[in-house]
């Protein structure tokens, strides 16, 4: 760490304009990519002293942060190199890396960070040419793209106001009062019945709020109690959050789950963050979430059936074992999401940069997104490691970047996809354009879909040795 | 009262005539912080134009606590060339700042922030941009759901604070100087703009009052700070906090929490030391090096962002509420925790607790 922040702040950050050289930070593998740099050495390459190498044991110990944090830290680019596939002295750190590289790179494209300070190569123990030609190669991109002034900087350019297309109309209305309050009593129910035969220690469900119409997460431990519950389309919160915690306190859990909150449970399952036979899912058939009279965007084309992982089905007629879809499938549209985020893509590259640092600059860093995830579960998140600081601590735009970024890249092919992050952000910041940007690079690239099944590998822990690798020289 | 029939305080404007107050205040280059609305978005900005500012009902998003007591502020920085070390205080600013529509409760926030940074040893960074800057309240002219200001000593048109009070009268704003401030930031009306009439201040007064009368809350009794200091042990707190997760939303949002972190960050170069919001709600605000937490669960940490608010620091400053009641926590919880309801319910579990035991 150390490392990275004094190779970037080796040349004081004040040189003028005119005598500016590119810094950039080389991430290189021991095994391959250094001894590569050293054959260049040795064979007496001439080569354009601006890289600071940095020497890790392997590609797949290269943390993204290590290189966000590198730019954070004054870098004007990065560039990441180690041995090729196949080649690696672990046998897979760097196919597992090489997964991690293309999730981080779409997010980083995705923020509008300029490609040419970005650089992923495989360069072996005998490349030494390719070496002192690739840093020839990097450097002059580095150049040509300039300092890098606007990172966690807002600039003029950040102020022009991008502004995203309006949401089209919902393909379906709120459903009637009377089938939210007849779901409302089949939950009753059946809760009441799993306490009283000791099924389950405590329901997770929901009850009413104090403003008007807001629903708020109940723990039902008596069944007594269970009459408390209920059941309307303003039922945002995903449960599933509560399971570790609700299991350690508990021991046995069911939790009221819509369609979109199952696949953060069978991301937790699928993490052993919960026992299957410590957790009874109870699916509700749902028509979406509603707030201020306006459909979710992840509900529009979600068809709310109840997922085939949950152990009960309620729907109005009844509560049921098993998974049962009850209803004939509703009014579905495109996903708004999709339009969103390919809008954001057709914008000039600077100005989805100021998209995105103009969203970061109004973030409290409240971590309110990280609070409603199920899947952020750590007992010590990275934002709290203090030696080093990765992530500084300042509330402003360089801290934030840095937060944000992390934020997303962890959810990588484990977001369910609930967007409570997204609703709950004081601040309004799009997170939920950010993590489906990244579902669509992990369903296009490693044809995963996060949330599916518990027994799959999480598609960051594994690969492929055909995984494609277009962007890595 | 005046021989024609108007107050001898205040001005009438209408809205061209305040934005053109306004935009006067920012020829004379004062920094105007006000209400703006972007993307469904409101919240306390500098301002470059006055068409830019949002009266409109309701509130911001969050308080302009963050001008008086930035996110983040550096209070010195380092830099090392070779042998020469070189310190630099803290950026001195010197605008003079005018908080331009500041909700009544908000300006309550301001109140309580001075009670913290300027009692006692005074914090000489909040201290300098308090004494830069006017504070222009604006009263309500709506209550939402959320707001219970009157339950805790506030109002729909408190003044205690403000140098200028805004209210909604006829097709236009009436404007009553409460300060000497004031008075200097509406020198330019003095040959402009007409005097109210008595029958506008009453209009406007009986607006307000509906206001009031509209939030419909039952008031929290100062007497109520011991019940809840001795409400410690009781075991609700587990109930209460039970769905609490742990972010700052709340804490971030309210107009008078003030905790904050010192860090430093930096290398063998240059670097800086920050100060920056931090908040009760974490598990890392009481964490201590050993790894202990005297905090030890969410529901003990709720216990005391509720127990601050209502019994430590009303008890060490005359039974003033930190709450200011604009339920901005209540509205913006993700799991929806109600403070007010969470103090009605401690007090009355504290009161059952004494009569079974008396």
């Amino acid at each position: 760490m150390f490392q990275v922040a004094q190779a970037a702040a080796a040349t004081a950050p004040t040189v003028a304009q005119e005598k500016w050289e590119p810094r950039i930070v080389a991430l290189i593998c021991n095994w391959c990519t250094y001894a590569g740099a050293d054959m260049a050495g040795t064979t007496r390459r001439a080569y354009p002293a601006a890289v600071r190498a940095v020497r890790v044991p392997c590609t797949g110990r290269i943390d993204p942060l290590l290189i966000v944090k590198a730019f954070e830290q004054g870098a004007d680019g990065v560039l990441v190199s180690g041995c090729h596939p196949g080649d690696c002295h672990y046998v897979q750190g760097n196919l597992v890396a090489r997964r991690r590289f293309t999730a981080f790179r779409a997010l980083m494209e995705f923020l509008g960070l300029d490609p040419r300070r970005l650089h992923f190569a495989w360069v072996s123990a005998s490349e030494g040419v390719k070496w002192s030609r690739l840093v020839e190669e990097v450097t002059a991109a580095v150049r040509e793209a300039g300092p890098l002034r606007d990172w966690g900087r807002l600039t003029e350019a950040h102020r022009a106001s991008v502004s995203l297309p309006a949401t089209p109309p919902a393909p379906r209305s709120a459903p009637p009062a009377t089938e939210q309050q007849a779901v409302a009593e089949h939950l009753e129910r059946l809760a009441g019945t799993l306490l009283t035969e000791g099924r389950v220690s405590v329901v997770v469900g929901y009850t009413a709020g104090s403003l008007p119409g807001q629903m708020v997460p109940a723990f039902i431990t008596l069944p007594e109690d269970a009459g408390t519950l209920g059941w309307s389309d303003r039922c945002f919160n995903d449960l599933a959050v509560y399971l570790p915690s609700a299991q350690r306190q508990w021991g046995k859990v069911a939790v009221v789950v819509k369609r979109c909150d199952v696949r953060a449970a069978v991301g937790l399952l699928q993490e052993n963050q919960v026992t299957r036979d410590n957790v009874v899912l109870i699916g509700v058939s749902c028509d979406g979430v509603w707030d201020n009279g306006e459909l979710a965007l992840k509900c529009y084309a979600c068809d709310g059936g109840v997922a085939p992982v949950c152990d009960w089905t309620v729907t109005p007629q009844g509560a049921q074992k098993g998974a049962v879809v009850s209803r004939a499938k509703r009014q579905v549209a495109a996903d708004p999401r999709d339009a969103l985020v390919a809008h954001l893509e057709s914008l000039p590259r600077q100005d989805r940069w100021g998209y995105w640092q103009g969203q970061f600059d109004r973030c409290l860093r409240c971590y309110g997104c990280r609070a409603v995830c199920p899947l952020c579960y750590c007992s010590v998140c990275v934002a709290e490691k203090n030696k080093p600081q990765w992530i500084p601590s300042s509330i402003d735009a360089r801290g934030n970047t840095v937060w944000n970024i992390t934020r997303a890249l962890h959810l990588v092919g484990r977001c369910g996809g609930c967007d409570e992050c997204a609703r709950v952000c004081p601040a309004d910041l799009r997170l939920d354009l950010l993590n489906h940007r990244l579902h669509m690079e992990v369903e296009m690239r490693f044809g995963y879909r996060s949330g599916e099944d518990a027994s799959a590998s999480p598609p960051l822990a594994t690969f492929r040795s055909d995984d494609p690798q277009e962007f890595i020289r | 009262m005046r021989k024609d029939g108007t107050e001898a305080r205040g001005w009438r404007l209408t809205g061209g005539e305040l934005t053109e107050w306004l935009a006067g205040l920012l020829r004379e280059g004062k920094r105007v912080i006000a209400p703006v609305e972007r993307d469904g978005l409101r919240v306390f900005r500098a301002v470059e134009s006055a068409e830019q500012v949002c009266l409109a009902p309701g509130k911001t998003r969050w308080s302009p606590k963050e001008f008086l007591f930035p996110r983040t502020e550096a209070l010195f920085s380092y830099s090392v060339r070779g042998d020469q070390v070189t310190l630099e205080g803290a950026s001195g600013e010197s605008t003079e700042q005018v908080l331009f529509g500041v909700r009544p409760c908000d300006v309550a926030g301001l109140n309580r922030l001075d009670a913290i940074f300027l009692n006692g040893e005074t914090d000489s960074l909040y201290a300098g941009r308090r004494s830069r800057s006017t504070v222009v309240s604006l009263a309500c002219d709506e209550a939402e759901p959320e707001c219970f200001c009157t339950a805790v000593g506030g109002g729909p048109a408190a003044k205690d604070g403000s140098d200028l009070q805004l209210i909604a009268g006829g097709d236009g704003w009436l404007v009553l100087p409460l300060t000497s401030k004031g008075e200097a930031l509406t020198s330019s009306l003095k040959d402009r703009a007409a005097m109210p009439s008595t029958e506008e201040w009453a209009q406007a007064r009986e607006r307000v009052q509906r206001v009031a009368e509209s939030l419909r809350q039952s008031p929290v009794a100062r007497e109520w700070a011991r019940v809840l200091e001795s409400s410690f042990d009781l075991p609700l707190w587990q109930a209460l906090g039970q769905r609490c997760l742990g972010c700052s939303i709340c804490t971030y949002v309210c107009p008078s929490c003030s905790c904050f972190d010192v860090q430093d960050s930096g290398n063998a170069w240059c670097g800086e030391r920050c100060r920056s919001w931090d908040s009760c709600t974490f598990a890392s605000f009481t964490r201590h090096a050993s790894g202990h937490n005297p905090r030890p669960s969410q529901a003990s940490r709720y216990r005391q962002r509720v127990l601050h608010k209502f019994a430590y620091f009303p008890l060490s400053n005359e039974g003033q509420f930190m709450c200011v009641g604009c339920g901005r926590c209540v509205k913006l919880c993700p799991v929806g925790m109600n403070i007010q309801e969470s103090v009605q319910h401690v007090v009355a579990a504290s009161r059952e607790g004494s009569d079974a035991r008396g």
